[in-house]
């Protein structure tokens, strides 16, 4: 990622923008020459948002406002826990003290929040997004929800006039740190547009995919597939190990054929030492597997790999595994379960 | 030095092509015994039966479909027991299950001949293309003088140690791709269903960590309903049978699997036994009309 010295330039604007579908890779502006040549007869400050908010310093949410930071935004943040914005306020960003006034001060406001709940209450609760909210603004859920919240949010946002694009994304922690996030958005086409340079920053590629909906129908299928490869990696670990194979090299093997895959190589050594430092939690993850199965449910269709491995997420949940990362939900499989291990 | 090659199904006639391609003098045998046409034309000579194929090779590599063909190859009249001896080897590397195998390796081994085990992880391409992944198991010494074959075959082999462990992780690494592909067949039909374009789910998919080769290769033919066999849909279904049954020998959980296992055993009361083992997508799809 080019860094720039003034506010948030847009990157090079990518031939993919504003067609659907939208191909898979989005590269990065080759150049730091064309990048700022880009930035001289590119947007004025109008056509970019000058004051970013961010609600939500959580594991994703505050380095994706660092990386906002960084690449020299006007941020203003806001946490339920404020010592949460201390880092992000050494860097440079202000606070305020609701999501009221974050977006009644801001240009476009991102919300990154734990599940529907929270994103509701910090959207439309009291003192919420909504109340300060309004015309010529615009609000980005980038957190996982499903259809149903994603629309009750939009619905309150647009009432304001302001526009409104739900944006979850596919990556974890060390995506989110090293600006690789993918962004599935639906919404309004044009807050959209006018957001793609923050997106870019904090993501390497970002799908516009329709109506408020889609994004959240998509993210939730995502995570429903890897829940389920991820029950039954553990599944394959646990009978190899049982049956007298050594799991390191189970690992090995896997990483060499059809099946090979980054979660399955970065993840399996600390599974087979049966440590599970936290990326992604387990209990986000069994709240993904619920929600893409009611989904699921909402349009007939029967998922019964989803729903065994939703099972094992519950159980690995009741044994006080949700902070976990949630390749812990092999311990869910195994006869004796460990004493939680200290994260 | 003669080796022999007894299975030229979709696997074993690619792996023996390499096989003769790269300067080995290979003796062949099939049950139809015209698929053995090819090899002859590019050199290889004809044995008429197992055990004279045995009876002319150092090492004799086996590539049968399923656990009963496996032994009657070794067991029946003509099989390999009939003239295998010391000096000579038998190398099986068909997907058995580890009690097939230990009966094929106890009963070559109590005639003087060698065993090794050494299923594949890689379907025909990668057979195609010597890019196979080698799980042998058994005698040391068998597996050192099979390494210039393996390499030809492969891209890379492992020795896993005693007679077992080779079937085990080829049953461990199987069982888990079965409920990928299971897994991916529940994403693709939910993501149809909610109105989402198939295709960017694949985009989206092959961007993050979940991205495999499988889905990348897969994935467009199962949204064209193309399911050109690389890997039948019916060996798929053994494979996971045998993974739950040493989950079952063991006591071992395995939930996810018997789940996987209930689409492939669906997808072959459909008919689609012979089809790709990705035609379980077509299970997943129509369970909604099987009322």
């Amino acid at each position: 990622m080019a860094m720039c010295s003034s506010f948030c330039p847009p990157q090079v604007p990518n031939h993919f923008r504003g067609t659907t579908p939208i191909p898979s890779f989005l590269p990065k502006p080759p150049s730091f020459k064309a990048f700022s040549s880009q930035t001289a007869t590119a947007s004025t400050k109008d056509e970019f948002p000058a004051r970013v908010g961010f609600l939500g310093l959580g594991i994703m949410g505050s380095p994706m406002a660092q990386n906002l930071i960084k690449s020299g935004c006007d941020v203003t943040v806001w946490n339920r826990t404020k010592s949460k914005c201390d880092p992000l306020i050494s860097l440079g960003a202000k606070y305020k003290s609701s999501p009221e006034e974050v977006a009644a001060s801001c240009d476009v406001t991102f919300a990154m929040l734990a599940d529907p709940e929270s994103a509701v209450d910090v959207a439309c609760g009291k003192h919420g997004a909504a109340s300060g909210i309004g015309p010529g603004k615009g609000y980005v859920d980038v957190s996982t929800v499903d259809g149903a919240t994603s629309k009750l949010i939009g619905e309150h946002i647009k009432a304001t006039g302001a526009l409104f694009l739900e944006a979850p994304v596919s990556g974890s922690k060390k995506p989110a740190e090293d600006g690789q996030l993918i962004f599935l958005t639906g919404g309004d086409k044009s807050l959209y547009e006018t957001v793609a340079p923050l997106l870019d920053i904090m993501g390497k590629s970002r799908f516009f995919l329709g109506s408020v909906g889609n994004g959240a129908a998509m993210k939730l299928v995502v995570n429903m597939v890897m829940g389920s490869m991820m029950a039954s990696f553990s599944e394959g670990l646990l009978l190899g190990e049982k049956v007298g194979l050594d799991p390191d090299v189970i690992v090995e093997v896997i990483s060499q054929g059809a099946i090979s895959a980054p979660m399955f190589s970065m993840k399996g050594p600390s599974m087979v030492k049966s440590v599970y430092p936290t990326a992604f939690p387990l209990k986000h993850q069994q709240k993904d597997l619920r929600l893409a199965l009611g989904l699921a449910e909402s349009v007939s269709q029967p998922t019964p790999i989803a729903a065994a491995a939703n099972e094992l997420y519950k159980v690995a949940k009741s044994h006080g595994l949700s902070d976990h990362d949630f390749s812990a939900v092999i311990e869910a499989l195994k006869v004796k379960m460990q004493d939680p291990p200290e994260y | 030095m003669e080796v022999g090659f007894l299975g030229l199904g979709i696997m074993g006639k690619a792996m023996s092509i390499n096989l003769i391609r790269s300067g080995f003098k290979l003796t062949v045998w099939n049950r139809t015994l015209s698929k053995c046409d090819e090899l002859v034309e590019l050199g290889a000579s004809i044995g008429e039966t197992p055990a004279a194929v045995v009876k002319k090779c150092n090492y004799t590599i086996a590539m049968l479909s399923d656990p009963s063909v496996a032994l009657s190859v070794v067991f029946d009249k003509d099989g390999v027991l009939e003239q295998i001896c010391h000096g000579k080897g038998y190398i099986d590397m068909s997907t058995v299950g580890a009690d097939t195998s230990s009966k094929i390796s106890e009963a070559i081994t109590s005639k003087g001949g060698s065993f090794l085990e050494a299923p594949v992880s890689g379907s025909k391409k990668p057979a195609e293309d010597g890019q196979l992944v080698i799980l042998a198991a058994g005698e040391k010494a068998l597996y050192d003088e099979a390494i210039p074959a393996f390499d030809i075959m492969g891209k890379k082999s492992f020795f896993l140690g005693q007679v077992g462990n080779g079937a085990k992780m080829k049953l461990v690494v199987n069982m888990i791709m079965g409920s990928m592909m299971n897994a991916f067949s529940e994403g693709l039909v939910l993501a149809d269903r909610s109105g989402l374009n198939p295709h960017t789910l694949l985009d989206v998919l092959d961007l993050g960590g979940i991205a495999n080769p499988m889905f990348r290769l897969k994935g467009p033919t199962m949204i064209q309903n193309n399911y050109s066999p690389a890997f039948p849909l019916k060996h798929q279904q053994k494979d996971m049978r045998l993974a739950l049954a040493l989950g079952d020998e063991n006591a071992v959980s395995m939930p996810v699997a018997a789940a996987a296992n209930e689409a492939f055993k669906k997808a072959r009361s459909l008919g689609l036994g012979d089809l790709d083992f990705s035609a379980v997508y077509e299970t997943v799809k129509t369970l909604e009309h099987s009322s």
